[in-house]
């Protein structure tokens, strides 16, 4: 197990360095200059070549390409990724004030998404092809097909008008005001929930599914075992590994949801952050940003993978 | 989404099942999955329509009538108009146009870029394998969207942009589904009997390895159609994808559509049940493709 | 106290109280309502659209950066916030001009301290003004050159300052009166020109409280003040929510009682259904307009018959219309506000091309231009645009569909920020562009600037020196009857030869709650936001 853990973890190494490269050299072939776009602002304004010059050459946006790619490069090993062009503060700064709201989001949307699929998937699963069935993958594949974005859409529209009710327009920590907090996160929660959910009840189906044919239920049934314990004891069981995978491989699902749906609520997050930055050109953001993303997905599936491994031996010994 | 683990049984047992005919498969598919039925059915509506738009459309998509702006849903304007005056139904359709070309060619490209790399990458194995997997590996690493929000905004608004910036994510996790499928057959005794029979290399990838990649490439590309064209909705509603006046899906649910949805309830709704409507019609059929191609399920 | 004092003064002291504070009041901003007393306290909840790129209004152009910094300090001169567009002192309390006009000496009030206790003085006023006129190296000032008048600015003694120019300049006094030149202590700014970027210290009727970037911004009052009993509030914070619809509900529910901005009709609509009395709304032209730039330098603009059939190709009449519910724009006009001094007459203006009323003889007129410049099919063509909904891009939408009933078909092309300006005014790599000009106040000098030969903003690039000549003029003509006839006879030069294509007028809606007193929504959104005067009258 000890060399398996190693090996993903030197893997990682290589896989993460070409995503810094990537990120970089992506956010280099963007047209549109930062500097100009400083300076440019609400109207057309007058802008002297020489203030251009003077600002580009602060912002190190002159330097030959393999020195900025070695400054951010060495950069990101020490974790410091740079100023943000556009407000001139550290790029850390920025992403720690916007990362609790969206790791609540996030953490949030899982945790319904959990509660009301695998539940629901399983009882699908035990009841195929049943109207129960039928209703359960209908609603789900529905709520894949919905689009994120109009969810929230009509949700707002739907508190406005009805109910006369718009949220919150600050975001107050849950320790410091739990009421607050829930008001503002409760319907982007349910919105990213709800399609997180979708796509785990229809893993958690398949794969209970699968599991269910297998020889060893079989057997339990031949036991005579009730059915709740061979569903529960052995199915889930072995059905939990995939829905785990899918939890961290829809990780990145996820993401693109907070994308969409913080735009749409306009909360100060992670999502809505690297939108705007891209808008702007604010290369340290943007890289920075999608360079963590990238680093947290993979740590993700690498942790999904060691528990894959650790549940199921045969896999570590590929 | 298929596991590595389904799709190698699907290829496996897939050349062992008894063949029928094309017709007969499809007969029977509408018959043991009525969902999948509804769903293919839905899909061929939308081509329909699109293919169509010219004739079905009572009006052009661009046409704009001044004296009828915000027009309620009546029997000139079947789903009203928008703040130009524009029939909405009349765009919506043409907006299946865009829909269906940017899922479908996206996927398709994707998917086979993807799908060509991989068997690549699965017969010559060595060193170009391992390039290639740590090279997907690393565009792996990025979100679907995020990546393509990235390369949306490199390339500026445009439908064929869409294309590409969708087409791009799809790649790696085409080719990865892909390999792994084609390494299973490449070790499969036919395969290495055929080859130590001295066939050369081409014949044994077109004969032997890709007919038994092509069901999960289905698999694969159903799946993904879906998701591209939920994708160019998004990018076109944060304002990456097509631009005004195109009638994209996602463009008229953007912006102004909020503020439109009182005085115009019809302007937000109708663009949002059509996207829904096209991915739930891929869905559906993809899904019980996937289960009628899957052996291990289809017992029952 | 006042009573024993004047019991033991003479007359005079008590006459030249009174003139003085007579005085001091005629500079201040009246109050619009009278009769009611204003109440004391309160927090004045607003929404923004946008998170300001700095803090330094000298180097900003957005409403992102001035609104929420304003409040926090005072300027030179300020338009009066109840008499558009006059202007009045706001730090100055008098002043007097040379009869050469080459003069202008500043008396400042006394006892003005900064938020951090340092007293306010001309040698302040000199430096920050000296940061706007000659910027040193890293920084910007971008409303630079609307001050090429001046020559340089003394500092006589802590009360004074002086403005020497280098000719007369009729605009002087409403640029000084810019909510962006902000006054800075001078010990910070010599430590360092950038300090303001992310640091407040003024002098403005609230302190700095807080800033969380992407969210809010707070302020809160300046218990010693320099304009007695002001503020009212005790304190202002803005919520940064950049979807309208979301601000709007904000508004709607409460959550924030203005958006100081601009809001789209339908929600303003919206909210006065729901709402009923608790709302306000103020309707009030913005000093901006959206034009169309067409490249005189690319065919095939370089021939005026194809100008002139685009101008005329466009029914602006019919597009006030259409794009007011949706986007604002409103008013027919050349370059100058229409219904202002600067402007030309209703019936002045249908003489020239694009403006007259019978849009079906002007098309006619236009194919026949095409026709004979050797485009009887018309042509296809790029239309460059800004990627903004609202207005430009359904301006565009207008505008291209208007284009089509004469044969061109333009395929519109929105550009991110960055590549509009690149494209648009540096490179010119564009055929035709949507293009906004606009000022904070009615001043001939900053809507004219754009059609001089070699500005910056003229992004259409055409070059006529009668043009020029008439520029320079009306900048230094100080009779107000002369220099309209100048300002009028320089737009027609441009009209006539159709070197730029004039849209639309825009005009904005804001909304907020009744129990907001006390504040006048100008044409501009940058002016009037100190919130010295404002009050709520209940929480």
């Amino acid at each position: 197990m000890q060399t398996y853990i190693m090996k993903r973890l030197l893997l990682m190494i290589p896989t993460l360095l070409g995503a810094a490269t990537l990120v970089f050299l992506i956010m280099r072939v963007i047209p549109g200059d930062v500097a100009l776009l400083i300076f440019g602002g609400d109207q057309a304004g007058h802008i002297d070549p020489k203030q251009l010059t003077a600002m580009r050459q602060r912002l190190g946006l002159d330097d030959p390409l393999l020195v900025q790619y070695g400054t951010w490069l060495w950069g990101v090993v020490r974790l410091d990724f740079g100023t943000s062009l556009w407000t001139g503060q550290p790029v850390i700064e920025e992403l720690l004030i916007r990362l609790p709201l969206s790791l609540e989001l996030a953490l949030l949307a899982t945790l319904v998404s959990v509660i009301i699929a695998i539940p629901l998937g399983m009882l699908a699963a035990v009841r195929q092809d049943s109207w129960v069935d039928y209703v359960v993958r209908v609603v789900s594949i529905g709520g894949l097909a919905i689009p994120g974005f109009w969810v929230g859409i009509l949700t707002i529209l739907t508190l406005v008008i009805f109910f006369g009710w718009g949220p919150p327009l600050e975001f107050t920590p849950p320790w410091v005001d739990p009421w607050a907090n829930l008001s503002m996160m409760i319907w982007p929660v349910l919105t990213v929930g709800y399609r997180y959910s979708a796509v785990t009840t229809r893993m958690t189906r398949s794969t209970v599914l699968e599991v269910l044919r297998e020889d060893y239920i079989r057997t339990a049934w031949a036991k005579g075992l009730r059915e709740r314990v061979v569903v529960i004891r052995h199915a889930l069981k072995n059905a939990m590994l995939p829905v785990i995978t899918l939890i961290g491989t829809e990780f990145a699902f996820l993401i693109g949801g907070l994308v969409v749906t913080e735009t749409v609520f306009t909360l100060n997050g992670i999502g809505r952050f690297v939108v705007d930055a891209v808008a702007h050109r604010d290369y340290p953001v943007v890289q920075a940003l999608v360079f963590l993303i990238a680093t947290s997905f993979v740590i993700i599936n690498l942790l999904v993978d060691l528990t894959y491994a650790w549940f199921d031996p045969r896999i570590r010994y590929r | 989404m298929a596991t590595n683990v389904e799709l190698t049984h699907a290829t496996a047992s897939a050349t062992l099942a008894p063949r029928l005919t094309l017709v007969e498969e499809v007969l029977k598919f509408a018959r043991t999955k009525p969902l999948g039925a509804a769903g293919a059915f839905i899909i061929l509506g939308l081509m329909v329509v699109a293919a169509l738009a010219d004739t079905l459309a009572p009006y052009d998509a661009y046409q704009a009538d001044y004296a009828l702006q915000f027009a309620r849903p009546s029997v000139e304007h079947w789903f009203g108009t928008d703040e130009f005056g524009r029939d909405l139904m009349s765009r919506i359709m043409y907006g299946a146009r865009i829909a269906l070309f940017v899922g479908f060619t996206a996927s398709f490209v994707g998917c086979s870029i993807g799908g060509l790399l991989g068997v690549t990458s699965a017969y010559v194995g060595g060193k170009l394998d391992l390039l290639l997997e740590r090279f997907m590996d690393i565009l792996l690493a990025f979100p679907q969207l995020i990546l393509a929000l990235a390369i949306a905004s490199i390339l500026g608004p445009a439908v064929q942009n869409v294309v590409i910036a969708i087409a791009i994510p799809i790649i790696p996790r085409a080719a990865r589904v892909v390999r792994a499928t084609a390494l299973a057959v490449k070790e499969n005794v036919y395969v290495e009997a055929v080859a130590a029979l001295g066939a050369p290399q081409r014949r044994i990838v077109l004969r032997h390895i890709v007919p038994n990649v092509v069901a999960p490439y289905i698999i694969l590309l159903t799946a993904q159609l879906g998701g591209a064209i939920l994708a160019e909705a998004a990018l076109s509603y944060l304002g990456l994808g097509a631009a005004e006046p195109t009638p994209s899906w996602g463009l008229m649910l953007s912006g102004s559509a909020l503020s439109y949805a009182e005085k115009a309830p019809w302007i937000p709704v109708f663009p949002g049940i059509a996207i829904s409507l096209g991915v739930f019609g891929f869905n559906l059929f993809g899904d019980s493709l996937r289960d009628a191609l899957d052996p291990k399920l289809r017992g029952r | 106290m006042t009573k024993d004092v004047l019991r033991h003064r003479p007359l005079s002291t008590v006459l030249a109280l009174g003139v003085l504070i007579g005085s001091v009041v005629a500079v201040t901003p009246t109050t619009v309502e009278g009769q009611e007393t204003p109440r004391r306290g309160g927090v004045l909840l607003a929404a923004i659209g946008a998170d300001a790129p700095s803090l330094d209004p000298h180097q900003e152009q957005t409403f992102a950066t001035l609104q929420p910094v304003a409040p926090l300090y005072s300027t030179l001169l300020q338009i009066d916030p109840y008499k558009y567009p006059n202007v009045i002192g706001d730090v100055a309390s008098e002043w007097t001009i040379a009869p050469d006009g080459l003069t202008y000496t500043f008396k400042l009030h006394p006892g003005i301290r900064f938020h951090d206790g340092s007293p306010l003085t001309a040698a302040d006023v000199k430096a920050s003004y000296d940061k706007i006129l000659f910027p040193p190296e890293g920084v910007r000032s971008i409303r630079k050159h609307h001050y090429s008048a001046i020559a340089r600015v003394e500092a006589p003694d802590p009360g004074t300052v002086v403005f020497k120019l280098k000719f007369p300049s009729a605009s002087l006094l409403t640029n000084l009166a810019s909510p962006w030149n902000v006054i800075y202590p001078k010990k910070y700014l010599d430590q360092d020109p950038n300090y303001f970027k992310k640091n407040v210290v003024g002098s403005g009727p609230f302190k700095f409280k807080s800033y969380t970037r992407g969210s809010t911004f707070e302020g809160e009052r300046n218990p010693d003040y320099f304009v007695k009993d002001r503020p009212y509030l005790n304190g202002y914070k803005f919520f940064i929510s950049t979807e309208t619809s979301v601000r709007a509900a904000a508004v709607r529910s409460g959550r924030a009682h203005v958006e100081f901005r601009d809001l789209p009709l339908s929600e303003v609509e919206a909210i006065k259904r729901q709402l009923g009395d608790k709302v306000v709304i103020q309707q009030t032209p913005f000093v901006i307009h959206f034009d169309i730039a067409m490249n005189n330098t690319v065919k095939p603009f370089t021939d005026v018959r194809v100008r002139k059939a685009l101008t005329l190709g466009l029914d602006r009449y019919t597009g006030a219309r259409v794009l007011h519910p949706l986007t604002g724009l409103r008013d027919v006009g050349a370059l100058t506000r229409p219904g202002t001094e600067w402007a030309m007459s209703p019936a002045e203006l249908e003489k020239f091309p694009g403006f007259g009323r019978d849009a079906e003889k002007n098309r006619a007129e236009a194919r026949k231009l095409l026709a004979e410049a050797g485009y009887p099919n018309g042509f296809k063509v790029v239309l460059k645009n800004r990627n903004i909904k609202l207005p430009y891009q359904d301006f565009a939408v207008y505008v291209i569909q208007e284009w089509r009933k004469i044969g061109i078909e333009a395929e519109h092309r929105p550009l991110e920020t960055a590549t509009w300006y690149a494209d648009g005014r540096d490179q010119g790599n564009f055929e035709l562009m949507v293009f906004p000009t606009g000022a904070f106040v009615d001043d001939p000098d900053q809507l004219l600037a754009p059609y001089l030969t070699g500005s910056p903003q003229n992004w259409a690039r055409f070059s006529n020196p009668g043009i020029d000549d008439l520029y320079a003029r009306q900048a230094r003509t100080l009779d107000p009857a002369e220099r309209r006839k100048l300002v009028i006879d320089l737009q027609k030069i441009v009209l006539e030869n159709a070197y730029h294509m004039p849209g639309l007028w825009w005009s904005r809606n804001v909304v907020h709650w009744a129990k907001v007193r006390n504040w006048v929504a100008p044409p501009s959104h940058f002016t009037n936001q100190k919130l010295q005067d404002v009050w709520l009258s209940e929480d």
